[in-house]
């Protein structure tokens, strides 16, 4: 007499559980919840005589200590208005939104724009500063210096 | 043994339970202890699990050690932090690597550590790399002096550290 073979079977699901349990530990542990990351400037170290160095088209912006934000764009072919463009301060902080319309238009206007040097005051907050950074990286001026008091 | 006992002669009966009509409470049958577990409904919650936490999980580790109370600033257009000497301003005081040092002695303490690259890695170029970590509400007049020390010193490519928006 030959006996049936049983078709039906069930899969041992304790093991997986007990795997997929450690891993949950371990990715508990070592989960980072907090996303730290960097904004980069670049700082002129040492000197270049000025006949060896390249005019770029470069912003300079003046922060004070009251969100104002004073543009002075040089060597670029720019309308006047953008060139000494000055965006007052909102609440005591800068105004991004109207920070980013001047960024978008002064980039429209030389493409070629890529660099910029912030000059904060004394009573600027920290906050405000890496603020005007962010929004200038988010149009595509990458280049970004912070020129010390 | 129990039936014979005290507690079992004198307990109360429930008249309502015995006259059910569904389930007597004297005809009721003993129920199985041992229940089927749903496991795959439970390994499908692991797996979203250690799916959604694989997606958090970061290899570089921690680089920044932030204090009580300390804020960075947020920004949207950083880049991945990485591993590089890191001054922090913390309640008034400077420290390179969780040392502190004095506002004077900072050129001093970041030449002092670029000579240290240079002889454990030597032939290699020194990038000149700096993480600045200091609180959102900071003045820069405070940290003016972290950046030119570090220009002094020849670190040319100074990283702020923030927080990813």
């Amino acid at each position: 007499m030959s006996k049936k073979k049983h078709l039906e079977f069930e899969i041992n699901l304790i093991p997986a559980i007990d795997l997929l349990s450690v891993c949950i530990c371990f990715l508990l542990l070592t989960a980072v919840w907090l996303h730290v990351g960097a904004l980069n400037v670049k700082q002129a170290v040492g000197g270049q005589p000025a006949s060896e160095s390249v005019k770029k088209p470069t912003v300079w912006v003046q922060l004070d200590g009251k969100g104002g934000v004073a543009f002075d764009v040089r060597d670029a072919r720019v309308p006047a208005k953008l060139a000494k463009a000055k965006i007052e301060g909102k609440e005591g902080k800068p105004d991004l939104e109207a920070l980013k319309g001047l960024v978008t238009d002064l980039k429209a206007a030389e493409p070629a724009l890529t660099t910029v040097l912030i000059q904060p005051q004394a009573a600027t907050l920290y906050e405000d500063i890496i603020d005007v950074m962010d929004s200038f990286k988010k149009e595509g001026l990458i280049d970004l210096g912070v020129a010390p008091l | 043994m129990l039936s014979t006992s005290i507690v079992k002669q004198t307990a109360f009966h429930s008249v309502i339970g015995e006259s059910s009509i569904i389930a007597p409470e004297s005809e009721r049958k003993h129920r199985n202890i041992v229940a089927d577990l749903l496991l795959t409904a439970l390994i499908d919650a692991f797996s979203i699990l250690v799916i959604f936490l694989l997606m958090s999980f970061s290899s570089t580790g921690e680089i920044l050690y932030l204090g009580k109370g300390q804020e960075l600033p947020k920004a949207a257009a950083g880049d991945q932090l990485e591993r590089n000497p890191v001054v922090k301003f913390d309640d008034g005081k400077v420290y390179i690597e969780d040392k502190e040092v004095s506002g004077d002695g900072l050129v001093e303490a970041l030449l002092d550590l670029r000579k240290k690259f240079q002889e454990t890695r030597p032939g290699e170029e020194f990038p000149g790399m700096l993480t600045v970590q200091a609180d959102r509400r900071v003045k820069y007049e405070q940290l003016s002096s972290i950046v030119q020390a570090s220009a002094h010193a020849g670190y040319s490519d100074i990283k702020f550290a923030v927080v990813m928006k």
